[in-house]
């Protein structure tokens, strides 16, 4: 019977193998949802989703893309902004 | 449109954003760009033009491009080989660790009294006293 403490689901239940050849119940913390663009709404890659004690410990490369606004908005929301800055003055000059 | 001295804004990889000036077309897809960015083969697809055109001969080099785009109001800031300017963030003072240098433990060797040599008199002075004559014996008579 698992302790009243225990039940809530917030936290997964792992079943661990002991030296001894038993195997004893441990709660871990769940991963985090995966990061998504906030103009799209796509799943961002090359963003890994992990708990805050192993991502702190990651260097900053290995938790974004290499690219203006990486780990921020995707690449297709990225495009779209510079097309939208680079068209804006011809559209002013033609009005 | 795409020809060489086109100015255009590169929109995908690490320079997105920045300007660049078509240098050489080298087939149908792809074209060599130089200016704010690495100057390297480009494809077509990942650049934006502008209505800025600039004199540029075919295949120039990287000095000639940053002179045309002067001339258009882009300056190109140089940087060195073998240096990455980086920006330096104020963040928290760093303590400075104070080395404590391990001084090593010699043992001292025993303290031997020495004993003073006695002091030797001073020389006294001899005075030589003067002889008095001496006198004759008196006979008795």
């Amino acid at each position: 019977m698992v302790a009243p403490r225990h039940r809530s689901r917030t936290k997964r239940r792992v079943f661990v193998r002991t030296p001894k050849g038993g195997s004893t119940l441990t709660f871990r913390i769940r991963k985090p949802s995966p990061a998504r663009c906030p103009v799209t709404g796509e799943i961002l890659k090359g963003v890994p989703r992990e708990i805050p004690s192993i991502l702190k410990n990651m260097p900053k490369s290995h938790k974004r893309p290499e690219r203006p606004f990486g780990g921020v908005l995707s690449g297709r929301a990225m495009r779209r902004l510079f097309i939208s800055e680079a068209r804006a003055p011809q559209q002013q000059e033609e009005e | 449109m795409m020809d060489v001295g086109r100015v255009c804004v590169k929109i995908a990889g690490r320079d997105a954003g920045k300007q660049c000036v078509i240098v050489d077309v080298v087939d149908e897809r792809h074209v060599l760009i130089d200016g704010l960015t690495r100057r390297r083969k480009c494809n077509l697809m990942h650049l934006e033009p502008l209505a800025v055109v600039v004199d540029l001969k075919k295949g120039a080099d990287h000095g000639a491009v940053v002179i045309a785009l002067k001339s258009v109001g882009i300056e190109v800031p140089e940087v060195k080989k073998g240096t990455k300017e980086r920006k330096k963030n104020p963040g928290r003072p760093v303590k400075q660790k104070v080395k404590h240098e391990k001084v090593a433990k010699v043992k001292k060797a025993p303290q031997v009294e020495k004993k003073e040599a006695p002091k030797k008199a001073a020389p006294v002075e001899k005075k030589v006293e003067e002889k008095k004559p001496e006198e004759a014996p008196v006979k008795k008579e």
